[in-house]
Parts: structure tokens; sequence; C-alpha cells
């Protein structure tokens, strides 16, 4: 089985990792804001 | 050896930095970092686990004893929150750190340091709650739960939130860096469904912490601006209403239960395959178990607020959904039976403490089916039945886990192996001591003991006394497991093969013992023959 170079499984991983990191940092922050939200519409 | 020909040997080329500051303070290398974790969370479990045994040492007669009610109560809450936070959810981080790059051919964590960073934020956190114990008015002593208004009474609240947050920025973090890690670092040819059930089991561990950590941060957030800042959120005189404090919390409680028992499922799930010298049976079927827990415990919180006064159609939505979660626990259980069933079986100890896990989670399990009969709950409810009920869950379960999981891979980490019959000793200790500890428990909570009291009926001494004396050893057996690790790592002449264990497969024994510390710099080439999961058609 041929394998991609070094580099390019770097660069894969490197812009693949950034993309998780965005995408489920902001899902976290939205949790926290929607929680404080429901807090303030329920009290 | 088929990883002779794919697995580059040039991995130590250039090792650990030869400061200590320097390697244990700065490292980013997720071995060393998962060292730290396992240490960290050691040093939490004797931290906890001597709250714990204050707490048996009050109760061991009726009538005040030791201490004052005050300070036990102190007692419950921290050993709680140690535990949970400080000792159990760090030990699989930990075991995840060291292990997850090593089981799908990667050279590290994705984010090395993000993962340093969400180490280090936990001994100061930790610092920061167990300080509150030194303060004029104490420390918090309204339970784990921080229900309001009772936590809202001491001063130690700011002390607890700002602990909380960093424990939850902590844990996002390393949660974020776990998915990362396993969505994409993956060595080319470790395709999903072929990963180890660990690595699975943290993949989807990891999306439930992202899912309600931030909800805790919330609720501790409202707590706080209740308290300093003249909000209303749960207090009912200002228009607020203190059972959103507990729907919110449970939120995130009951899924965090779960956090700390998938994980636990995934390491039993690589030892009972090794020492049954057979691939686990229904591999896809396992994972799929753990996805449909980790999704039925978004809807079944409220199975803590039974008695709290909820409508009658929500209790019976929560009782129902909770006992479907039996359903894929059942389907794991069968599993690892099956598993057994039939094969070269051998009892090294973490074999041993992978089959107490099974019979003994099953116990606990069996009495959370108990507990989520909406009726029945009204009689257990706060009572010790629930306290029998979660430590069968989670010292029987996770940490025992935790512990097969260490001497599983201790030779991996030290190269060297560790005392099989100290190990023995270890585990039959432990396994008695924590029956006699908790089983009792069971018969105290259905005569009616309530939970977080420090004096009782005296019709409740017989049984407090045996379940305090089986603290008592259970506590001191655990010092045995600190000599057998300590054993190993410093004095051990016996070398560990690459391959510990005879029936061991997954690339994490391609690599040398010790691990060098870096590994597949380059991507391994993976041969399915070598995956415990490579050929999987179920």
């Amino acid at each position: 089985m041929n394998q991609p170079s070094k580099a390019v499984i770097e660069e894969t991983r490197r812009k693949g990792v950034r993309r998780t990191v965005t995408v489920f940092g902001a899902i976290a922050i939205a949790i926290f804001l929607l929680s404080l939200l429901q807090g303030l519409k329920y009290s | 050896m088929a990883h002779d020909a794919t697995h580059d040997h040039h991995d130590d080329h250039h090792g650990a930095p030869k400061n200590f500051f320097v390697r244990w303070c700065m490292s980013t290398n997720h071995k060393d970092i998962g060292t730290l974790y396992l240490v960290f969370s050691l040093l939490m479990f004797f931290i906890g686990g001597s709250f714990a045994m204050v707490i048996r040492a009050e109760l061991f007669k009726p009538g005040l004893q030791l201490v004052q009610p005050y300070f036990f109560n102190e007692m419950t809450t921290m050993h709680a929150l140690v535990m949970i936070f400080g000792a159990v959810m760090p030990a699989f981080v930990g075991l995840g750190n060291w292990m997850i790059p090593l089981m799908i051919g990667a050279p590290d964590m994705a984010l090395p340091r993000m993962n340093n960073l969400s180490f280090w934020i936990l001994p100061f956190a930790f610092a920061l709650l167990l300080s509150t114990l030194f303060l004029p008015g104490g420390g918090p002593a309204g339970g784990w739960t921080m229900y309001p208004p009772l936590s809202l009474q001491g001063d130690s609240v700011a002390y607890l939130v700002f602990a909380v947050h960093l424990m939850g920025i902590s844990s996002i973090m390393g949660a974020i860096n776990i998915i990362a890690t396993i969505l994409n670092m993956r060595a080319p040819g470790m395709d999903l469904l072929k990963m180890p059930v660990f690595v699975w089991s943290w993949l989807i561990t990891a999306f439930l912490l992202i899912a309600v950590m931030p909800v805790l941060a919330g609720a501790v957030t409202m707590l706080l601006t209740d308290k300093y800042f003249g909000t209303s959120f749960f207090n009912a005189a200002g228009g607020g209403d203190p059972v959103l404090f507990q729907h919110i919390f449970w939120f995130f409680g009951h899924p965090e239960v779960y956090i700390m028992i998938l994980p636990a499922f995934g390491l039993v799930s690589e030892i009972i395959p090794t020492f049954a010298r057979k691939p686990i049976f229904g591999y896809k079927a396992m994972v799929f178990a753990i996805a449909s827990i980790a999704f039925l415990s978004f809807i079944v919180w409220a199975h803590h607020m039974f008695a709290v006064g909820l409508p009658l159609g929500g209790e019976i939505f929560f009782m129902y959904a909770t006992m479907l979660i039996a359903v894929p626990t059942g389907v794991k259980v069968f599993n690892w039976v099956s598993t057994m069933w039939g094969g070269s079986m051998t009892f090294e100890t973490p074999m041993l403490f992978a089959i107490a896990f099974v019979i003994l989670f099953t116990i606990g399990g069996f009495s959370g089916l108990m507990l989520a009969l909406a009726p029945a709950d009204f009689q257990y409810h706060d009572t010790y039945f629930v306290v029998a009920h979660f430590h069968y869950v989670l010292v029987t379960g996770a940490i025992f886990a935790i512990i097969a999981a260490t001497y599983y891979w201790l030779p991996k980490w030290t190269g060297h192996m560790y005392s099989e019959t100290w190990g023995k000793i270890h585990f039959w200790n432990s396994v008695i001591w924590v029956n006699v500890l908790f089983f009792p428990q069971h018969f105290l909570g259905l005569a009616g003991m309530p939970r977080r009291i420090p004096d009782y009926n005296v019709a409740f001494a017989n049984f407090n006394m045996i379940s305090s004396i089986g603290g008592f050893l259970f506590g001191a057996s655990q010092l045995i497991f600190v000599g057998v690790v300590l054993h190993c790592v410093f004095f051990s002449k016996k070398k560990a093969p690459d391959r510990v264990w005879e029936g061991a497969k997954g690339l994490e024994w391609t690599v040398p013992s010790p691990a060098p510390y870096h590994t597949f710099e380059l991507p391994p080439v993976i041969h399915d023959d070598e995956l415990a999961h490579g050929h999987i058609e179920d």
C-alpha cells in the first residue's frame, strides 16, 4: 500500500484538527450560553 | 514479527528532557502528561479516601464520636468532589493520554500544548477547592450536588464555583483534544470500526463531556450570581425556582455518571479478550451499546428528582427511559461473558479485576434499576441504598477498571513486570473488603437510614460497624497497590516483553517495552491481524 508523504499527512492532520477544535469549541461555548439563557427564561 | 518490518525503531532518537522541571512541568508528550494525570489521580484518590475514612470512623458507632456535624458534611461534600473530579475523571484522561495515541498509531495527542494546560489547571483547581477546608467559615458542606439554597449558606461558594469552572475548562479542553486526536490522527488503515473499544468509549465520552460540562458551568455561574450579585435564578423569594437548579445540575450530572463508566467499559473490553484469548464478542454491538447508553444518558436526568414533586407523566417517562438503559448495558455484560465463554482463560491480576468489575458492576446496575422505579424510589430516595448503589458502580465499576488497566499496561509503561503475587493479594483484599464496606449499606438504606448524617438510630449500629471495618480495610488494601506500582517502577528486575500478555492484540503491543518517548512519528502500516478488531464481520 502506498502511503502519502509525511508532509501531506501532517498538513491533512493540521487542517482536520483546526476544524475539529473550532467546531467543538464553538459547541461548548454555545451550550454554556444556552444554559444561562434557559436559567433566565425560567426564573 | 509484523511490526519489525512496519514500525520504525528509531522512535527514541530524542528522548525525554533531562531537566526535571522542563520534563514534568512543560511537557507536551502524551506519555508524560498521561503519567502526570495518573499520579495526580492517585494522590486525589488517597485524599478523597482519607475523607471517606473520617466519614466511616464517625459512623462506626451511633452518636457523635469524632467530628462536628458541619465538618462531617464538609467531608461528604469534598469526598465526592475530589473522587469524581480529582480521582476518577483524571485517571481516565491519564489512561486516554497514554494509550489512545499508541492504540491508533498517532505520534502524540492532536494538541500537545493544550494537553499540558489541561493537566496543569487541575492542581490549582484542587488546591483552591481543598484550601476552603482551612477558611474561617469552612468549606462547602451542601453536598457535591450543590443544591441551593443550602449550598449558598457557606462563605466558600466563590472558591467552589471557581474550582468547578477550572475543572470544567480542563475537562472540555481534554475532550476536544481527544476528539481531535481520534478523528484526525489515526494511522492510515485504522478505520473507525477497527479502533479498540477503549478508543471508541473515549470518543463517545468526549462528546458527552463537551455536551454537559458547559451546562455545569452555567449552573454554578448562576449560583455565583445568586450568592453575590443579587440575581434570583434559584431564589423563590425573588421569583426563581430552586428546582430549576436540580434540573440543570442533573442534566449535567447523569451524563457525568456515564462519563465515569463508559471508559471503564472500554478498558474491560480490552482486558477480557486478552486473557480469554478470544476477540471481543460482538465488537459492533459493544460500540453501538456505548453510543446508545450515551444517548439515553441525556433523557433520564429527572430520575434523581422523583421525590421533588414532578408531574406524574414526567415520572413515568423518566422511569421507563431509565429502565431502557438496562438494554444496552445488558448487551455489554452478556458480550463480556460471551467473550470469556470457551476462551483459554488465565487469571492474572488485570483479568481478576476485570471479572470482579463485570460481576460487581452488574450488582450496581441492578440496584440502579430498583432506584429507577419511581414508586419504589420514594422509599429509597436519599437513603444508604443510593450510597450503596453508586459506590458499586463507581468503586467496583470505575475504580476497579482503572486498577485493572493500570496492572494491564504498567509493564508497557515501565518496561518491567509487577509482582503478580502482590497484585493478587491486592485484588483479594480489595474485592472482599469492598463488599464488606458497601453491601451492608443496601440493608441500611432499605431499613431507612438517610445518607449524609453523622449520627443515626441505634437500630443501624451493627451494619454501620461492619461497613466501617470494611472501609478501613479496603482503604488499607490500596496501600498494597501503591507498593506494587512503586516496586514495578523503581525496583522490579523482571523485564517486560513488547507483547506483555500472550493474548494481547493492538498497536500498543508492537512498540517496545517501555514504550519509547516518541512513538509512531511515521504512521505505521497497519496489518489487520495485528489489531484486536482487524477482521470484524459481525
